[in-house]
């Protein structure tokens, strides 16, 4: 994918970050994300993208090499807000919910924007609706499913009108409805609102159905990177880096072998796959 | 259990020990005409409840008002069962205090005999002492599961916002969340304590081993946990403090009058009470 420097929103290069204790989240990593893009970190645990992601927020700052977000450098400039710039939706939302009820917790970003309590409460209104959880406003988030507390994680974060939201694991432990629901929503923060999402997952079939761009991530630095049909179609980078093909391309893969054709076609979604096997059996009459 | 999207523990640590989840799921579910009255007028008659059984020690006072926080709560359509069981404790803490200033008091002999030349007398006196001590330990108990039960935690943590200074608030607001997920926690490690013939009385050596096991468990994982729910909010511009957005209800014309004719009779019974100049 071509990598256009005036659309480029946050900049990572060549960052390192070594844990108290000695062992290495990121080594050398180095990274890019775009306006009104979804890139996705895809890898195994432990390969680092969760220490990538708290970078972009300013949790974690490197201890070599610099990111820079909006052209402003993270590492050598006073840039203490970047948490306004960058939105972060945690893996497990028992930890971001914290706040009494629903409605308290969405507000909890936009009160620290500074906003008047009547500003803020209509940006956490306006954020419930965006993601179709208006109807939990006054719910204890104690008594939300695991679902229902993901949608208004990402409320918690909408709220702030970031350019760009982080969400680590975004479907991890989620019943296919609201998991559908969460990935509907990552194409719609870059579609309707302009934003750019950066997705941590090992969940590949949900990374070939939303992103632009792929980053293989292996050991803590970015091993490749590419568009999804690519590099999921590369057997040999995916198990390289510990990871299997989505289903749908190890289908595809498994249907040219059964019908003894060549693998000349990349579909890396079920519409695609669809496409294919519709032009094949078109052919074959 | 699942009610209108609530869910109740389908067992809590202890029948004896008042359950978090079940209390908000009354709290937030049961509509009486107790839900509708301002969180102000009961918080108003909590302070005066405990300032009449700080003065009076009239029994006939306590237990006619026994009688009438008990009706409330049964009025609102709360569990009276549970209560009792939720009794357990307070009549513990209360027995083993008044159950050693009970003996000698002066009276008239109930029971009496000597340990090793010592002699041991319970009066007439000493036997009303515990039962007026239950009585406004049960009356607290009783009011206050009434207060937790009928009002909606966001009208709770209002008042508590409002009241409290902070870093009291905050760490309330904080608390009460938190509090949730560690008993889930802890829930879940029982269980899975359980299922591994775990919990069984072996030995106090093994059963006070294990606790400590627990104990320390849920410890370094509440500390694990406190240390990613800081981060988050620091994600998200935490910078000291917060509040929280709900309105609480006022109080009625007819609030105010019930107040003010419940303060009125806590004077009164000031009044009349020796202690106080009566």
């Amino acid at each position: 994918m071509h990598h256009d420097k005036e659309r480029e929103l946050i900049h990572v290069d060549c960052a390192s970050h070594i844990y108290p204790d000695g062992s290495v989240g990121i080594h050398d990593m180095c990274f890019f994300v775009q306006k009104n893009e979804i890139v996705a970190l895809c890898g195994p645990n432990g390969s680092g993208k969760s220490t990538l992601i708290e970078h972009l927020n300013g949790l974690l700052t490197p201890s070599k090499g610099n990111i820079a977000v909006n052209g402003r450098s993270i590492t050598t400039e006073e840039h203490t807000d970047l948490w306004r710039e960058v939105g972060l939706v945690f893996q497990r939302s028992d930890d971001q919910l914290f706040a009494p009820t629903v409605l308290d917790d969405v507000m909890f970003g936009p009160r620290n924007m500074g906003m008047s309590p009547d500003a803020a409460k209509a940006a956490a209104m306006e954020a419930l609706k965006a993601v179709g959880a208006e109807d939990l406003v006054d719910k204890l988030p104690n008594y939300l499913s695991g679902g229902q507390k993901r949608l208004v994680s990402i409320a918690g974060v909408l709220a702030m009108k970031p350019h760009i939201i982080a969400l680590d694991e975004p479907t991890s432990d989620l019943d296919p409805v609201h998991s559908g629901m969460v990935e509907h929503l990552m194409v719609d923060l870059k579609e309707r609102f302009g934003m750019s999402v950066v997705i941590a997952t090992h969940d590949l079939d949900l990374a070939a159905r939303v992103a632009d761009r792929i980053c293989l991530v292996r050991q803590g630095s970015v091993f490749a990177e590419g568009v999804p049909d690519e590099i999921f179609y590369d057997e040999v980078l995916l198990q390289e880096t510990g990871l299997k093909p989505p289903q749908i391309v190890q289908m595809y893969l498994a249907y040219c072998q059964t019908l003894g054709i060549i693998a000349d076609h990349h579909p890396i979604t079920i519409e695609e796959m669809m496409e294919v096997i519709r032009s094949n059996t078109t052919g074959q009459s | 259990m699942h009610d209108r999207g609530y869910i109740v523990s389908a067992s809590s640590l202890s029948d004896h020990i008042p359950d978090l989840d079940l209390i908000t799921y009354y709290a937030e579910t049961r509509q009486t005409c107790f839900s509708k009255v301002s969180p102000w007028t009961k918080f108003s008659l909590l302070i005066l409840i405990v300032l009449l059984v700080t003065l009076t020690r009239d029994v006939i006072i306590l237990t006619a008002l026994y009688c009438i926080v008990l009706l409330a709560y049964a009025g609102a359509r709360l569990p009276v069962r549970t209560l009792f069981a939720w009794y357990a404790l307070p009549v513990i803490f209360v027995l083993s205090l008044a159950g050693i200033m009970a003996w000698n008091e002066p009276g008239n002999a109930v029971i009496s005999f000597s340990i090793a030349g010592i002699p041991f007398v319970l009066t007439d006196n000493g036997i009303m002492l515990i039962v007026i001590l239950l009585l406004k330990a049960l009356i607290v108990v009783t009011y206050s599961m009434f207060f937790l039960m009928t009002t909606r935690y966001q009208h709770f943590s209002a008042m508590i916002y409002r009241i409290f200074p902070s870093p009291i608030d905050q760490i309330f607001l904080m608390a009460y969340r938190f509090l949730f997920l560690t008993l889930a926690m802890i829930g879940s490690i029982l269980k899975a304590v359980h299922s591994r013939g775990g919990g069984l009385i072996h030995s106090i050596r093994m059963q006070g081993r294990l606790f400590a096991d627990i104990f320390a468990l849920v410890f370094i994982r509440s500390f694990d946990r406190s240390e990613r729910v800081h981060k988050a909010m620091i994600a998200r511009g935490f910078s000291g403090s917060y509040g929280t957005a709900a309105e609480v209800p006022g109080l009625r014309m007819s609030e105010y009058l019930l107040v003010g004719v419940s303060a009125a009779l806590v004077l009164a019974v000031a009044l009349i009470t020796p202690r106080f100049g009566g």
